[in-house]
C-alpha cells in the first residue's frame, strides 16, 4: 500500500512552502514519526514526520517550492523485518514496566487523610521546645499511641505520642527549636496494621510531576549557597535533611546543619602574608568535640546569669551536729522502714526544720514580683535532683503539713520521676523556698544560687567528723556546714542568720521539731 | 612579599577576582598592559559591540518599524562618526567606573606589560620603558584571549580586520564578508547589515553559533537571512588579501568542493580566539600550558605551580566574560579558605544579535548523544502578547526536561531579550526544578517570561494555554 504526504498546513497566512533538506535518502526505510525532511517558510522551519513506516520515495527535491496539499514523497508500507523487529523491542519494554507497576499485595491501606501534629502545650510559661530525639524514621510506619519523639522544653522532657496509625513525615528535625503549635510531623493515615515491607510505600510515591511534598530526584539537591557552606562544613549533602520543595535543602538547612562525626577540619590556609608561628604540636589524642546546648542548658544557663545579675544575693554559714539525727536515725529507721515502707533519711529532718523556720521567718519564703512581695503560707519546697540531662526541681507541696514518712515518700516519687525525665511542668512549678544537697557528692562547703524567683536556697553538704569543743571538751563529732544564699533584696541580715540558726536549732535538737519550740 | 596576591589581566575575570579578593582581606595588586581597565570585554568586545548593536538597532527600527507604528520621520540619515564617538563614551565610563571601584576596593593598580620573573615575582614593564618588580605570595593569571588569523588571510587591520578594528571603522563598509559564523561574527555583522552593508558569512561547519542548540541556529538563520545576510556553510576560507580597497577572498565548498571567490571592502575575521599568554614569562615560573596553548588548571583552577592560579579564556571552558567572573570569584574565595563551586553546565550562552539568543543547560544533540530520555516544549514568541505588541514575533522558547523526572535539562531560546530571560532558566536549573515547577510559577501579563512558562507547560504535559 502506497501512502502520499502532502505539505501540511502550517499556519494561516502561508500558503507555501520550500523544501529545505531531506532526511532520508530515496528508497530508505521510515520508521512512524521520524522525520524525514525539513520545509522552510517565510516564518519559520518545520520538520515533517512520517505518517506511516515503509520504503521512502521522494516526489519534492531539495530547494523545491510546493503549494499547501502538494504531494513531497510516497511511503511505500512494507511488510518488511524493520517492522517485526521495533514491535519486538515495544513487547519487551512493557514486560519490564510491568513489576514495577504492581500494587503492594496486603497491607495497610493509605486513607489518604493526612494528620499534621504540632508541639503541644506543656506548660504556662513554655513558648518553645527541642525536639531531642525521635523514635521513629522519616516514613516509617507508626501504631496509634506509640512513641514518636521526645521533646525537651527547659524545664522537663516529654514524650509525643502518635495519634494515628500512619507513615511518618519528619517535619522537624532533631536539635531544632519549635514553637509550640509549631508542626513537628505529618502522619498518613493508613488502615491495617504494621505493613510488611516499610519500603514499598516510599517507591509507590514516585509521581514524576509532584511538586511539592514527596521526596523526588531533586531530594537532597543543595542550593548553590547550601552547598557552598556544607562544603566548608565538611558535611555531605547526603546527611542533610532539606526542608525545601520536594526536600532540596535550603542555606538555612546548611546552616543549621551540623557535622555528625568530628573529624580534623580540612586546613585549607587562608593565605595571609603573616604566617603564624610554628608551634610545636602537642602529641596524644586530643579530640575537641562541639555539641549543640540542649534546650534546657541553655535556659539553665541564662537563668543562672540573671539570678547572679539581678538580685542582690549573699551566703551565710552555720554549722550542724549531725550525732542527734544520726541517733534517731539509728534507733528508729527499721521500725520507720518497716512501717512505712520508705527508709529515714536526712531529707525529711532538713524539710521539716526549714518548714518550722520558714514559717517563723516568713521574709525568707516570699519572693519579689514588681514592686510587691508575695508572701506564701505554706512551705512549698524545693527539692534540687541532679539527672543526666541537668538539675531539676521539683517541688514538695505543703511540706509544713507532711509526716516525716510523707516527706520521705513524697521526695522518693519525685526523684524517680525525674530521673526518668518524666516530671511535668506543674510538678515543678511555684516552689517557695529550695533545697539542694551538694553534700552527695562530697561537698564540703558552697554558695548555692537561688531558684528564681525564690529568694532564698540551703545548701546541704557532706557530713565530716571534726573535732569540736563541747563544754570545754574537745568532742568528735559529726558535722555538716549549712549554707543559706539568700535575696538581699528582701531578707535581711537578721532574719537570713536567723533562720540559719533556727534550722541549725532543729537538726541538733530535733525534739524541738516535736513540740514546735 | 609585597603583596598576598596579584592579579594579571583587568579583564572582567581579574578585576572582579581582584575586588573578592580586597572583600576577603588580602592585599591586591591588578596589572594591566593597555592604559584603560576592563581588558576585552569592556574595551574591544561585549560593552562597545552592544552599544552599536543598540544604535543600530534604532536605525533599523526607525528605517523599517516606525512607519508602522505610526511614526513618520523624514531625513532620516546616520552619523557613523557620532554612533562611534557614543560608543567611546560607554566605554570610558565603564573605564572610570572600573578605576572606581579598584580605588574603592583600595587596590594596587600598575599598568603596563606583566610577566613572570619566577614564581613570586612579577615585573611590570611600562609604556615609558620603566620597570617595575615586586613580590606576591599568589599570582593569577587572568590575560584572557586573542582573535585567531588563520592561514592565508592577511590580517592588516585596515580592510582585513578582526572585532577589535570593526568597532572603530571609518565608514559603513558596503560590502562586508564575514569569516566565521560565530556570536562575534554575527554580532558585529547585525551591526552593519542594519546600517546598509551587504553582509555575507563563510562558515566553515554547516550551521550559524556551533555548541547552542541547533534549533536556535536554524531560526537564527531564518531571521538573518530575511534582513539580507548571505550565508555559505561548509566552506573552508584559503586565502583574504586586500588589493586596492577590496579585499579578495578565495574559499572552498567542500560539500559541492569547488572553490568560491568573493570580493568586499571590507573582510571580518571571526573565527574563534586564542588564550593569550604571549611573553607572559611563564617558563619562568614553571607553568605549564596544555596542548592548545592554555594553561593548564586543575579542578581549584590552579596551576602546577602551587602558588599560582589561572581563570577566564586563558583556561579551559568557555569564552565569556560571566564565566570568567565567576573563577575570579571562585580563586578569592578559594584561597580565602572558603569552598566555592561554580557550576560550568550552568553558565549561559548569549548572543546580541536582534532576536537574541541565548541557552543554558544540556542541548538537545548532547542529550541524544548520551542516549538520555528527554522531552521538549516549545513556544513561539508569534503567540506572545507581549511580543506581538512589539513586533518582536521572531523566535520561541525551548524547555527540555528528563522523560522520567521532569527534571529541567536545557533551556534555548531566540527572541526579544532572551539574553536576559534565559537567567529564569538557570535559577531553576541551580534548583533543579521541573518544567512543571516553572510552569506552576506565576509570570507576570504580558511579559516575554511568560514564553518560558508556556514552554514549561508544553514540556510537561504538551499543555501550553496559549498555543
Amino acid at each position: 500500500m502506497s501512502f502520499e504526504m502532502k505539505v501540511p498546513a502550517v499556519g494561516e497566512s502561508i500558503t507555501e512552502v520550500t523544501i529545505a533538506s531531506w532526511m532520508k535518502s530515496e528508497g530508505d526505510f521510515v520508521e512512524q514519526d521520524e522525520i524525514i525532511c525539513e520545509l522552510e517558510s517565510d516564518k519559520a522551519t518545520f520538520e515533517l514526520a512520517a505518517e506511516t513506516s515503509g520504503k521512502l520515495s521522494i516526489v519534492a527535491q531539495e530547494g523545491d517550492t510546493l503549494p499547501i496539499g502538494a504531494v513531497i514523497c510516497k511511503i511505500e508500507a512494507s511488510v518488511g523485518e524493520p517492522v517485526a523487529e521495533a514491535v519486538g523491542a515495544d513487547a519487551s519494554v512493557v514486560e519490564d514496566a510491568a513489576p514495577v507497576a504492581a500494587a503492594p499485595a496486603e497491607g495497610p491501606k493509605a486513607t489518604g487523610e493526612v494528620v499534621e501534629m504540632n508541639v503541644p502545650t506543656v506548660g504556662e510559661s513554655i513558648t518553645e521546645v527541642t525536639i531531642a530525639t525521635w523514635s521513629k524514621e522519616d516514613g516509617e510506619f507508626v501504631e496509634a499511641d506509640e512513641l514518636l519523639c521526645e521533646i525537651e522544653s527547659d524545664k522537663a522532657t516529654f514524650e509525643l505520642m502518635s495519634e494515628h496509625s500512619g507513615i511518618v513525615r519528619i517535619v522537624a528535625q532533631e536539635g531544632d527549636t519549635v514553637e509550640v503549635g509549631q508542626l513537628i510531623c505529618k502522619i498518613e493515615v493508613m488502615e491495617g496494621g504494621a505493613p510488611a515491607a516499610p519500603q514499598a510505600e516510599a517507591q509507590a510515591s514516585a509521581a514524576p510531576t509532584s511538586v511539592n511534598g514527596d521526596a523526588n530526584y531533586a531530594t537532597g539537591h543543595a542550593s548553590p549557597a547550601a552547598k557552598k557552606i556544607l562544603d566548608e562544613k565538611g558535611i555531605d549533602a547526603s546527611q542533610v535533611q532539606g526542608s525545601g520543595v520536594n526536600g532540596r535543602i535550603t542555606k538555612e538547612d546548611a546552616l543549621k546543619a551540623e557535622k555528625q562525626a568530628p573529624a580534623p577540619a580540612p586546613a585549607k590556609t587562608a593565605a595571609k602574608s603573616e604566617a603564624p608561628a610554628p608551634v610545636a604540636a602537642p602529641s596524644g589524642d586530643r579530640e575537641v568535640s562541639r555539641e549543640k546546648m540542649s534546650s534546657m542548658r541553655r535556659t539553665i544557663a541564662k537563668r543562672l546569669v540573671s539570678v547572679k545579675n539581678e538580685t542582690a544575693m549573699l551566703t551565710t554559714f552555720n554549722e550542724v551536729d549531725m550525732k542527734p539525727i544520726m541517733d534517731i536515725r539509728k534507733k528508729y529507721k527499721d521500725m520507720f522502714k518497716e512501717k512505712y515502707e520508705v527508709g529515714l533519711g536526712f531529707m525529711s529532718f532538713f524539710t521539716k526544720a526549714v518548714t518550722v523556720a520558714l514559717q517563723e521567718w516568713p521574709a525568707v519564703n516570699a519572693q519579689i514580683d514588681g514592686n510587691e512581695i508575695l508572701y506564701s503560707n505554706f512551705c512549698d519546697v524545693s527539692i534540687a535532683v541532679s539527672t543526666p540531662k541537668g538539675l531539676v526541681v521539683p517541688v514538695i507541696r505543703n511540706a509544713e503539713k507532711l509526716s516525716f514518712n510523707g516527706v520521705e515518700s513524697e521526695i522518693i516519687r519525685l526523684a524517680k520521676r525525674a530521673r526518668d525525665g518524666k516530671l511535668s511542668i506543674d510538678e515543678m512549678m511555684g516552689g517557695t523556698f529550695t533545697i539542694t544537697n551538694g553534700g552527695v557528692f562530697g561537698s564540703m562547703l558552697s554558695t548555692p544560687i537561688i531558684n528564681a524567683p525564690q529568694s532564698a536556697i540551703l545548701g546541704m553538704h557532706n557530713i565530716v567528723e571534726r573535732p569540736v569543743a563541747i563544754n570545754g571538751q574537745v568532742e568528735i563529732r559529726p558535722i555538716m556546714y549549712v549554707a543559706l544564699s539568700y535575696d538581699h533584696r528582701i531578707i535581711d541580715g537578721r532574719e537570713s542568720v536567723s533562720f540559719l540558726k533556727r534550722v541549725k536549732e532543729l537538726l541538733e535538737d530535733p525534739t524541738r521539731l516535736l513540740l514546735g519550740v | 612579599m609585597n603583596y598576598d596576591v596579584t592579579v594579571i589581566g583587568s579583564g572582567p575575570g581579574g578585576y572582579v577576582a581582584a575586588i573578592r579578593f580586597a572583600q576577603l582581606g588580602f592585599k591586591t595588586a591588578l596589572i594591566e598592559k593597555y592604559n584603560a581597565l576592563g581588558g576585552t570585554c569592556l574595551n574591544v568586545g561585549c560593552i562597545p559591540s552592544k552599544a552599536l548593536l543598540d544604535s543600530s538597532e534604532h536605525y533599523h527600527q526607525a528605517l523599517h518599524k516606525f512607519e508602522k507604528h505610526g511614526i513618520k520621520v523624514e531625513g532620516l540619515g546616520i552619523d557613523f562618526g557620532r554612533m562611534i564617538e557614543r560608543k567611546r563614551e560607554v566605554v570610558k565610563q565603564m573605564n572610570k567606573g572600573v578605576e572606581f571601584l579598584m580605588k574603592k576596593n583600595k587596590i594596587d593598580v600598575h599598568y603596563g606589560f606583566g610577566s613572570f620573573v619566577d614564581k613570586n615575582t612579577v615585573k611590570v614593564s611600562k609604556e615609558d620603558g620603566s620597570e617595575e618588580t615586586f613580590t606576591s605570595e599568589n599570582i593569577v593569571i587572568a590575560t584572557g584571549s586573542k582573535p585567531i588569523i588563520i592561514p592565508g588571510v592577511e590580517y592588516d587591520k585596515k580592510r582585513v580586520i578582526t572585532s577589535t578594528e570593526a568597532l572603530e571603522l571609518d565608514e559603513i563598509p558596503k560590502k562586508l564578508v564575514i569569516i566565521g559564523g560565530g556570536v562575534i561574527g554575527l554580532e558585529l555583522g547585525s551591526v552593519y547589515a542594519r546600517l546598509g552593508t551587504e553582509v555575507s558569512v563563510v562558515e566553515f561547519t554547516d550551521s550559524l553559533i556551533p555548541g547552542m542548540d541547533k534549533s536556535l541556529g536554524k531560526e537564527l538563520q531564518r531571521v538573518l537571512k530575511k534582513e539580507g545576510f548571505k550565508f555559505n556553510f561548509n566552506t573552508k576560507v584559503t586565502s583574504a588579501k586586500t588589493e586596492d580597497d577590496v579585499v579578495k577572498i578565495t574559499a572552498e565548498d567542500m560539500k559541492k568542493g569547488k572553490s568560491l571567490e568573493i570580493e568586499a571592502d571590507y573582510c571580518l575575521v571571526s573565527v574563534g580566539r586564542r588564550p593569550y599568554t604571549d611573553k607572559l614569562g611563564l617558563e619562568n615560573a614553571g607553568v605549564k600550558l596544555d596542548d592548545r596553548g592554555r594553561v593548564e588548571v586543575n579542578a581549584n583552577l590552579q596551576t602546577n605551580v602551587e602558588n599560582i592560579y589561572a581563570i577566564g579564556d586563558v583556561v579551559k571552558g568557555a569564552m565569556l566574560a560571566h564565566k570568567a567572573e565567576e573563577e575570579g570569584m571562585f580563586v578569592a574565595e578559594l584561597l580565602a579558605g572558603q569552598k566555592p563551586h561554580i557550576n560550568y553546565k550552568l553558565i549561559p550562552g548569549v548572543v546580541y544579535t536582534w532576536p537574541e539568543v541565548a541557552g543554558v543547560g544540556y542541548t538537545e544533540e548532547e542529550l541524544k548523544a548520551e542516549g538520555r530520555k528527554y522531552k521538549t516544549g516549545s513556544f513561539s514568541f508569534r503567540a506572545s502578547g507581549r511580543a506581538v505588541a512589539s513586533m518582536d514575533v521572531d523566535g520561541f522558547v525551548k524547555v527540555i526536561a528528563d522523560e522520567a523526572t521532569d527534571e529541567i535539562l536545557g533551556m534555548h531560546m531566540i527572541g526579544p531579550r532572551v539574553a536576559d530571560l534565559i537567567s529564569e532558566g538557570v535559577v531553576a536549573m541551580e534548583y533543579r526544578a521541573s518544567a512543571e515547577d516553572v510552569s506552576r510559577m506565576s509570570h507576570a501579563h504580558p511579559t516575554f517570561t511568560e514564553a518560558i512558562k508556556e514552554a514549561c507547560l508544553a514540556a510537561t504535559e504538551d499543555r501550553a494555554l496559549h498555543a
